[in-house]
């Protein structure tokens, strides 16, 4: 039975026309750049853009205009591609010593590996999971080096320790980019549990690195977690497209790749958002390999019903947010519904509860105490 | 026809509909707003740019809009959306130029990796520029404005438009934005200056926008070459001095006060190391504006081109 496919929003379609043909910009005029340029961009996509661009249409076919956005976006994206590469360098001694694998996730992975879906892209931050036992270590040893946590309150430091799967986002004088040390790939106390040892024991080296990258499958999962189930879906058509690339790379269309996908997705208790993913990517990218694999996912205890309320939701916020046109309104009240389930997924209720109430009474704490400054002041 | 030629009325359907086209040289903009007062505004502080058709591909694109909901009541408030996005804080409603500036600003600032952007005065005569980095207390856009009442030709006020292959400076042409007391002085230094109204209350304090002459809008597609870097310091009790800078500090100095130095790598290292090989590198220390004028145009007379400088 075949999940019936929701198109994207009709204001998308110059972008993903463009990102799925660029040999067609040969013939572009510049009034179609024009309705393409600036939503990429809004997307964070417009280093991907250029990246595909250039490698079907010679830059003297182009209109000289254009071809200096598409530049800037490549410089941008070669920028952040070197603050990526320092920032692993200058950490290496921080490691030496504390058990590994040390494990590069999503963008970091995707640059360390030196992955074609890593061209263009524009990463903001270098995602690296250790041993829960070699967490605190590692920790030491940033801090000792100049590293420390944008995020000082003790509350919100317990509350990553405690609840999460990655400690607060770490910054130090001279790095560009944000470093999150993660012991596991999901909140501990999220509703899927992934079996963590697994994804430690069947990491793959990095040639030429001191560095591990997940198994191909587990890669892949994560990508497909981080957007469907960690996420609010809002303005992360980024995200998704890591994930249509990650899936034509396997490829999907190998009906063996696919078993050996399902029977991941099985360990790790991850079918549904597979399912999601697979029908996301369909509908935005066409990727090929998807309706095959939701064939072989049907009676996986995947929830079609739950899974389309929410891919609709999710197809109205996942693309560039343009203030300029007059869909905010629904857009705004999708974001806020995705944003609940996103924090119901996160956490048990009772934490849910929690965590909210505290968050309300440190906020009117807050006023009160800076409140009393202003009027001592 | 330039917009000056045009009627506020058709100035206000154009921004209205398919948007006012702006060619600033090394970028252009779209404005598009439904704001009466803002047309007015604009015909006076870009009275010398061609009308030009606003269809085609721009840099950037940028909405002036009344901040909707119950912000239109109470203490109306306008906002700026550069390319569908809010980048900045809204203003009072009545103070939409200075915002619409700010926010084309940040839309140029944050775009162009194509260029290397510094940020400073830049201005010209025969085809020589000088560039004067923007410190604070510099007095930056008063000394840039004062030269291109004085025959100097205006390249930019806030931007330094460096090409990344050969170190040429082109122009982005823009209104220079004139910040309390310079307001007055520029008044009296000439008469003719075309000023628009002046905003009280800014968080800059009071600011008012010099138009660009024409002829200067009309060279806004021809590039200088690098003569001068000349790093100003306003203290009204000097009266005029100059000294020389060694070449790797104004290097330091320049790379330090950019947009987007840091982001380029190798090519803006050479790019940069290129433009400060041909130019002479001074400070200017002033009180006397006439003066200050006076001297910068010595001073370039004096300074040979760079295929006769021996390397300093």
């Amino acid at each position: 039975m075949k999940v019936p496919s929701a198109s994207p929003p009709q204001a998308r379609q110059p972008l993903l026309a463009t990102l799925a043909n660029p040999g067609a910009t040969a013939a572009y005029v510049e009034s179609q750049w024009d309705l393409v340029i600036a939503p990429t961009r809004n997307a964070r996509l417009l280093g991907v853009l250029a990246h595909r661009v250039f490698a079907h249409v010679g830059r003297s076919a182009l209109p000289a205009r254009v071809v200096r956005h598409l530049d800037s976006a490549l410089a941008e994206a070669r920028f952040r591609r070197q603050k990526t590469l320092y920032l692993l360098h200058t950490i290496t001694p921080q490691l030496t010593g504390h058990a590994g694998p040390w494990i590069l996730l999503k963008g970091a992975a995707y640059i360390a590996q030196n992955l074609p879906l890593s061209q263009g892209r524009l990463p903001t931050d270098v995602d690296l999971m250790v041993p829960r036992t070699s967490l605190d270590g590692v920790e030491q040893a940033l801090i000792k080096a100049g590293w420390e946590f944008e995020k000082k309150e003790e509350y919100d430091q317990n509350y990553y320790r405690a609840w999460s799967h990655e400690l607060p986002p770490m910054v130090a004088v001279g790095q560009a980019m944000e470093l999150d040390l993660h012991h596991t790939i999901l909140p501990p106390v999220g509703r899927i549990k992934p079996v963590t040892p697994r994804l430690f024991a069947d990491a793959v080296p990095v040639e030429g690195t001191p560095f591990h990258v997940l198994c191909p499958q587990d890669q892949l999962l994560h990508a497909i977690v981080h957007l469907v189930h960690d996420s609010d879906f809002v303005g992360r058509l980024r995200d998704l497209l890591d994930i249509d690339a990650l899936f034509r790379r396997l490829p999907l269309s190998d009906s063996a790749q696919r078993q050996q996908l399902i029977e991941r997705s099985r360990l790790h208790g991850m079918q549904q958002p597979l399912h999601m993913a697979a029908v996301m990517s369909r509908d935005w990218f066409d990727t090929p390999g998807c309706d095959e694999l939701l064939l072989d996912l049907a009676g996986s205890g995947a929830s079609a019903f739950y899974g389309e309320r929410v891919i609709a939701l999710a197809n109205r916020v996942l693309g560039p947010a343009n203030a300029s046109e007059g869909s905010e309104g629904s857009r705004h009240v999708a974001a806020r519904l995705l944003e609940a389930r996103s924090h119901w997924l996160r956490m048990p209720p009772w934490l849910l509860a929690y965590h909210t109430a505290s968050k309300g009474v440190r906020s009117l704490m807050q006023r009160a105490a800076s409140r009393e400054g202003a009027a001592a002041g | 026809m330039r917009i000056a030629d045009l009627s506020v009325d058709a100035l206000l359907e154009r921004l209205s509909f398919s948007g006012l086209a702006l060619d600033f040289g090394a970028a252009r903009s779209r404005i598009r707003s439904s704001l009466r007062p803002l047309a007015g505004m604009l015909r006076t502080v870009y009275g010398g740019y061609p009308a030009e058709e606003s269809t085609g591909f721009f840099d950037v694109n940028i909405e002036l809009r009344p901040v909707p909901g119950i912000r239109r009541f109470i203490r109306p408030q306008c906002e700026v959306v550069c390319d569908g996005v809010r980048e900045l804080e809204p203003f009072p409603l009545d103070t939409p130029l200075p915002l619409l500036e700010w926010g084309t600003n940040y839309g140029l600032a944050t775009r162009l990796f194509c260029y290397l952007m510094l940020h400073a005065g830049v201005v010209e005569r025969g085809g020589r520029a000088i560039v004067m980095p923007a410190l604070p207390g510099s007095g930056k856009s008063t000394l840039t404005a004062a030269l291109t009442l004085r025959g100097f030709r205006l390249l930019s006020d806030e931007f330094g438009v460096v090409r990344l292959e050969d170190s040429r400076l082109m122009r982005m042409l823009r209104p220079l934005a004139l910040k309390n007391e310079s307001i007055d002085v520029i008044r009296r230094f000439d008469a003719s200056a075309v000023i628009g109204p002046s905003f009280p209350k800014t968080h800059k304090g009071t600011v008012a926008h010099l138009a660009p002459l024409a002829h200067h809008v009309d060279a806004r597609h021809e590039v200088a070459d690098p003569a001068l870097v000349v790093f100003p310091r306003f203290d009204a009790s000097a009266g005029v001095n100059l000294e020389p800078v060694k070449k790797a500090r104004a290097f330091a100095r320049l790379a330090n006060n950019s947009f987007n130095y840091h982001a380029l790598g190798p090519q803006s290292f050479d790019a940069l190391g290129r433009l400060v090989e041909e130019s002479s590198c001074w400070q200017l220390q002033y009180g006397d504006l006439e003066g200050a004028v006076a001297a910068l145009g010595d001073l370039l007379e004096r300074t040979p081109s760079s295929e006769t400088l021996q390397g300093v």
